[in-house]
């Protein structure tokens, strides 16, 4: 689906990272490979250091923090929010929606629209849709596209195949209308033949969670995990991704009429720095337009992994100036969306640590 | 198939392989040389091959022959 819109801008970004840092070498002997093999892993990928929440901690926990910065700095924007999209893999609850939580937490009124929306890698892209297409037929002058996740509790502590990859965090982005013309254009794609490439077998309807479903279990590459924890098809990713992707970029950036050359940073989802190198080469993209660097920073928090992206590499060039930019997000779903659009000046853009703000 | 053969010994990390080596038996073969091994086929001979086709292939010649032959 090919979609752009006139006066849609995003206006302020804040993310939040838990406080809780895991070394890769710490956990190195909990995986069933040699060391050897795993610092080969290491290298490729370039795993360092990731965040992980506290037991306790909920990726929405994360998000009221980062919203609370957020109406610290800019009192008058709790009067002109209109909606919330709370877009998550990871909810506080079966029912009700965490976004009626947040609304509840921050005393918004009851013209507040909230919604949940279960998104992963392309969660960022798909929030940014939904507000921009939910201001073209309503009053709403404000959305909160809340991006929050906690996969680590979902993945299990001896499988190489995902736990040394995966962070939490969350992030709010204020998208609000805009007065002057600033073209957004989307491309978003879905196939659901391949849904389960990326999957939690358990918990949900299907085959709800019991002590069967809770039992470790050992795959064919050695990784121990049960069908309570998230699988990745690793080669089936990394085929979608070289594939699907490339051809997506191309079309957005046409659509656009944006060029190739033109465009400052190339902002993807953060899988790995491997596929991500991978990606820059197949686009011919200089690598130096698309950063890497938050899997070993921070690990791969699904659809936080783009806003994070933004606020810890530009956050002070983009208080001060614009930048032409194409995002993309590709994972669960499976689903790949790309989006150019001219970004910043931002009013407010940081990433900071958890302080403890807590939905009751 | 020179070629082929100089960057199969970097990924397998070895000085150098012949075409009848066992795939498995190299002492670095796991799902990350199995991940490098898809990544240079679908660069170098632009096709799309999954894990399971890779280790259904018992030597560095049969993957050859199956993949990069054309």
């Amino acid at each position: 689906m090919k979609a752009s819109f006139d006066h849609v801008r995003i206006e302020s970004i804040c993310t939040v990272v838990p406080e809780r840092r895991v070394m890769f070498e710490d956990e190195i002997d909990q995986y069933n490979f040699t060391r050897p093999q795993s610092l080969k892993l290491k290298a490729t990928f370039d795993l360092h250091e990731r965040r992980v929440v506290s037991d306790g901690v909920c990726a929405s926990d994360l998000a009221c923090d980062a919203l609370k910065a957020l109406l610290d700095n800019e009192p008058t924007l709790r009067d002109d929010v209109g909606a919330i999209l709370y877009i998550s893999q990871t909810s506080d609850y079966i029912l009700p929606p965490t976004s009626n939580l947040i609304q509840a937490r921050f005393g918004f009124g009851p013209e507040v629209y909230c919604v949940d929306i279960n998104q992963g890698c392309a969660g960022f892209l798909i929030g940014l849709f939904q507000a921009a297409q939910l201001m073209q037929c309503t009053d709403v002058r404000k959305v909160l596209v809340i991006n929050a996740d906690a996969l680590s509790r979902k993945v299990s502590s001896r499988d190489r195949n995902s736990n040394p990859l995966i962070g939490d965090a969350a992030s709010v982005t204020v998208v609000a209308r805009s007065t002057q013309a600033s073209p957004l254009v989307f491309d978003i794609r879905m196939d659901g033949r391949d849904a389960l490439a990326l999957w939690i077998p358990a918990g949900g309807s299907r085959l709800p969670h019991s002590d069967r479903t809770a039992a470790l279990q050992e795959d064919a590459a050695g990784n121990f995990r049960s069908q309570d924890h998230l699988v990745m098809k690793g080669d089936s990713v990394f085929n979608f991704v070289q594939g699907a992707v490339p051809p997506l970029i191309e079309d957005t950036l046409a659509q656009a009429g944006v060029a190739k050359e033109a465009v400052d940073y190339f902002l993807f989802h953060q899988p790995n720095r491997f596929m991500l190198h991978k990606l820059a080469a197949s686009l011919g993209v200089p690598p130096g337009k698309v950063p890497a660097n938050i899997v070993r920073t921070f690990g791969n928090a699904s659809g936080v992994s783009i806003p994070m992206t933004i606020c810890h590499n530009l956050a002070p060039t983009l208080l001060e100036q614009s930048l032409r930019c194409c995002l993309s997000g590709f994972g669960v779903g499976l689903t790949w969306a790309a989006a150019v659009l001219t970004l910043g000046p931002l009013s407010y853009c940081l990433l900071k640590e958890y302080q403890g703000e807590k939905l009751s | 198939m020179k070629n082929y053969l100089e960057r199969m010994a970097e990924l397998l990390e070895v000085d150098q392989v012949s075409a009848d080596d066992v795939l498995e038996d190299f002492e670095c073969w796991d799902s990350l040389t199995v991940l490098s091994i898809i990544a240079y086929l679908d660069e170098a001979f632009k096709v799309t091959v999954s894990a399971e086709q890779v280790c259904q292939c018992r030597t560095v010649g049969e993957l050859h022959a199956r993949y990069a032959g054309v």
